[in-house]
């Protein structure tokens, strides 16, 4: 059985690595791109299950980000979820709305919420296809 | 002009002479003017007063009729004063108006007597006027300027009310400025902290999660240390949530709301914490409350901020009493006025919650600072200082009042928060 694919798009490495170790250890796929201007390209070549973004990054906008990924055919029905450290739960909730109803987890989290959050969105997307 | 008396002259009776001649002075020399007037009405004599305040010479007026020198609009007074003159009454002091020859109206102040002859029969009427007008013209002026000096002091205590009222709106202008600035830079502030806190407590929490996960067979102490570690990672995020729900509490979303259903709400919320400190509830809602227009959200989050705060007064249990009542601003008082300036007007309605507890009640010193950011009395890492400061600005933002006080019997404190219902923001347009 194929392991479950998770793109990471954060530019905190050490918060990448950590979440990339963490989810391996749980049997996940992981790729990390720490520079989201490259968020798309990596997507594309990479083709994952999932997308976890960052919200505020240095050079280039979460929201950004996730247009142009959402703009792309083969990756249109990859779930988003925005990952944020900077702005309130009620904020990205409104941000999110904007960009498309995604889904968010607030820093830090815990692996659990990590995985139990990855279970509900594949097992929806699973649901409604 | 020597004064010209139409006295008959004396006879040679040295005595009589004396008496003319004493006359005569008196009629020169008198600053009154005296007339002698004939029972049928004629001028008959004339001093160089009369001269002087009528403006006739004796020549001119004497044998004209008295009428000459009245008003028309007064002429009835000729047919009032002397008929009594001629039966023998004196009128003194009688103040009027007579016409000069130049036709300008004077003031005077009559007093006309009887003269009588040898037999006492009265033979004419002798009056003398003295010319008030400069008297009439300076009360007239004080009257006058004394109305002037009430306009001007009417005039005065509005400017000063005027003055007072903007110097009270320009101090609580300046008070909301302050307090906005404040709110600003904090929010600034966390917004910043948050960001760069929050990545690196995420990190941390992976990486003890991972360690938890992947260590083989860890001992008592490395299990205690991660879950005192990962409770700390905890704190100091709900120290951050704290400051961002501070900094956050600027914007509203606000729709119809039942406060009695948010208080219910509420104390689900807290209800293990609750059954943990055996604290009993009492209920104490007013049925049929009017809806306000509230950010459902935010305003839970400050009923169950109290709740929690009254359950963390009461240790060792007690009661919780959570009321809520509609109530109408009859008076004014503490941030209830008339002007536009005041948080509640008077006559508006209002919803009043209260949630009292039974427990220890308000240091006096700390009554002051209850409302300030990071100011707590609870145990380290029990409270973060910030949840009153956000029940306030929530309150504040939605146009009400927060206050807390020790109940009246010292049992305990009592949290009061009045929020205008939606009947009253309509009543009153004024948001």
């Amino acid at each position: 059985m194929d392991k479950i694919r998770v793109l990471l798009i954060d530019d905190e490495p050490s918060f990448t690595r950590m979440l990339k170790l963490s989810l391996e250890h749980r049997g996940y796929e992981v790729r990390v791109e720490n520079n989201g201007a490259y968020g798309l390209t990596v997507a594309r070549d990479f083709l994952p299950n999932l997308i976890f973004l960052d919200v505020i990054m240095p050079d280039v906008d979460g929201g950004d980000v996730a247009a142009n990924i959402r703009s792309d055919p083969s990756l249109k029905d990859v779930p988003i979820v925005f990952l944020t450290a900077g702005v309130s739960k009620e904020t990205t909730r409104a941000k999110g709305n904007i960009i498309g109803g995604q889904n968010y987890l607030a820093k830090p989290v815990t692996v659990e919420e990590v995985i139990r959050c990855i279970e509900k969105q594949l097992g929806k997307k699973t649901a409604a296809s | 002009m020597p004064a010209k008396s139409q006295v008959e002259p004396p006879g040679q009776d040295p005595q009589m002479v004396e008496a003319g001649s004493r006359l005569d002075a008196i009629l020169r020399l008198s600053h009154d003017g005296i007339v002698v007037i004939s029972l049928d009405g004629m001028i008959v004599a004339w001093n160089r007063a009369a001269e002087r305040i009528y403006g006739y010479p004796a020549e001119a007026i004497v044998g004209k009729p008295l009428a000459v020198l009245v008003p028309p609009d007064r002429i009835h007074e000729l047919s009032e004063i002397y008929p009594g003159v001629a039966r023998g009454d004196t009128i003194e002091n009688f103040e009027t108006v007579r016409i000069r020859s130049d036709g300008t109206p004077i003031d005077v102040s009559l007093s006309i007597a009887p003269v009588r002859d040898g037999r006492g029969r009265v033979t004419c009427a002798l009056a003398i006027a003295r010319d008030i007008t400069p008297i009439q013209r300076a009360l007239k002026e004080v009257a006058q300027s004394s109305e002037k000096l009430s306009d001007r002091e009417r005039m005065l205590r509005r400017a000063l009310l005027a003055l007072r009222e903007s110097h009270e709106e320009t101090k609580s202008a300046q008070l909301h400025l302050v307090q906005a600035a404040k709110l600003e830079s904090i929010g600034r502030l966390a917004a910043g902290v948050a960001h760069e806190v929050k990545n690196p407590l995420a990190v941390i929490l992976f990486a003890i999660d991972y360690i938890a996960d992947t260590m083989p067979s860890p001992d008592e102490n490395t299990i205690t240390a991660l879950t005192d570690a990962r409770e700390a990672v905890m704190r100091a995020d709900s120290v951050i949530r704290g400051l961002l729900d501070f900094s956050t509490a600027t914007e509203l979303t606000t729709t119809a709301q039942d406060v009695n259903a948010m208080l219910r709400r509420g104390l689900l919320l807290v209800r293990h914490a609750l059954t943990k400190a055996h604290v009993f509830v009492v209920e104490e809602l007013e049925e049929g409350l009017p809806p306000a227009m509230l950010d459902r959200n935010k305003v839970e989050q400050v009923f169950v901020n109290l709740m929690i705060n009254a359950v963390d007064a009461m240790p060792s249990g007690g009661t919780l009493v959570v009321r809520s009542r509609r109530d109408r601003l009859t008076e004014v008082g503490q941030e209830v006025g008339i002007r536009k300036t005041d948080r509640f007007q008077v006559g508006q309605s209002v919803i009043v919650v209260e949630i009292e507890d039974t427990g220890t009640g308000i240091d006096e010193a700390c009554r002051s600072r209850l409302f300030d950011p990071f100011f707590t009395t609870k145990p380290p890492g029990k409270g973060t200082g910030l949840g009153l400061a956000v029940c306030k600005s929530i309150v504040a933002l939605h146009g009400g009042t927060i206050r807390i006080a020790n109940k009246a019997d010292g049992g305990g404190a009592r949290a009061t928060v009045v929020i205008r219902s939606i009947r009253s923001q309509e009543g009153n347009g004024d948001g």
